[in-house]
């Protein structure tokens, strides 16, 4: 094996799958946001986005407050200082792979 | 072949960090809340001059209204129009708020010394309009690129926004000294160098203002032509 694919497989797992990472680079830029904007931005369907949302949540790296805009029902989410800290480590294990 | 495939993801990761600031701007709303301040300014300030009956305290009380109208208007399109279309977003205050007006606050300060140094060297340029409205010209070619880093960068028609700003001020530097001295209120023969600086100024804030109102219109026009609120698309 390789130090570059052995980098690779150094990459935390969670946060390497295309979908959840798409959603942790996204998240990483802002305070919070809801889950009608994740869905604009990734044009995944509901069904998608949620599994991948559950994933990160179970992993700690995903915060999910449920709350109201008036009255219709908001999602809204943020990366935890954890989730924050593991994509900093991803993309500094990734540019060391390359 | 994988080497290529983690290239790939490292530059869609850097595009992707980038994309939550873009949506800032992606109704327009932004750019509208700019030209509305530029035209109010340029009118604000040209009122005093031109007009007899404005009141001296109209101009203080009107940049007020006009902060006022534009912070909550901005507010009120993101709450009932861009967030129930394509989501809400909320920004880090460092990115939101301290950022933005550091960087205000440094470019004012850097304009008003080239103004202030620029009058003083006036006779350099044996009295002609050029050697204050030159400087004037810069500081909107400033505000431009800083368009084309902020904005232009994403959109490609959006680049026509910094390319008419530029020629503008161009244009403004080019002008017979009548026009810039009728700007500034005053059509003696003697006019003093802020009053040239006023009157570019004028001019600059007015064009850009209208240019940033054309832009933001079309890019909110398109937003709500290509959106629709969460609650009509589902099901």
């Amino acid at each position: 094996m390789n130090r570059m694919t052995q980098k690779i497989s150094e990459l935390d797992r969670v946060i390497h799958e295309p979908g959840r990472l798409m959603l942790v680079a996204l998240l990483s830029a802002v305070e919070q946001a809801d889950f009608l904007y994740l869905q604009h931005e990734t044009e995944m369907n509901k069904g998608t986005l949620s599994s991948h949302l559950s994933k990160l949540e179970e992993a700690g790296y995903v915060e999910v407050t449920k709350t109201y805009r008036g009255k219709i029902p908001q999602t809204l989410l943020c990366l935890t200082a954890e989730g924050r800290q593991a994509f900093q480590q991803y993309r500094r294990r990734l540019k060391e792979a390359l | 072949m994988q080497e290529d495939d983690e290239v790939t993801k490292m530059d869609q990761i850097e595009k992707l960090v980038q994309r939550p600031k873009l949506y800032n701007n992606i109704d327009g709303v932004g750019e509208l809340g700019l030209g509305i301040m530029f035209l109010g300014s340029a009118l604000l300030q040209w009122l005093p001059i031109q007009a007899f009956w404005w009141h001296r305290y109209g101009s203080s009380v009107g940049f007020l209204l006009l902060i006022a109208v534009i912070h909550y208007g901005m507010k009120a399109i993101k709450e009932y129009i861009t967030y129930p279309r394509t989501g809400f977003v909320e920004y880090p205050k460092r990115d939101a708020v301290w950022r933005p007006m550091i960087l205000g606050a440094g470019v004012s300060v850097l304009v008003g010394i080239v103004l202030v140094l620029a009058a003083r060297t006036q006779s350099v340029f044996g009295g002609s309009h050029w050697g204050l409205t030159t400087p004037v010209a810069l500081a909107g070619l400033v505000i431009a690129n800083g368009y084309a880093y902020g904005i232009a960068s994403s959109v490609l028609w959006k680049w026509g926004v910094p390319v008419a700003m530029a020629i503008c001020s161009i244009a403004i530097v080019m002008l017979p000294e009548s026009a810039i001295r009728a700007m500034s209120g005053n059509t003696s023969a003697a006019v003093m160098a802020h009053e040239w600086i006023f009157g570019a100024l004028q001019l600059t804030f007015a064009l850009y203002g209208a240019i940033l109102l054309i832009s933001g219109g079309i890019s909110f026009v398109h937003y709500l032509r290509h959106t629709q609120p969460a609650a009509e698309t589902a099901e």
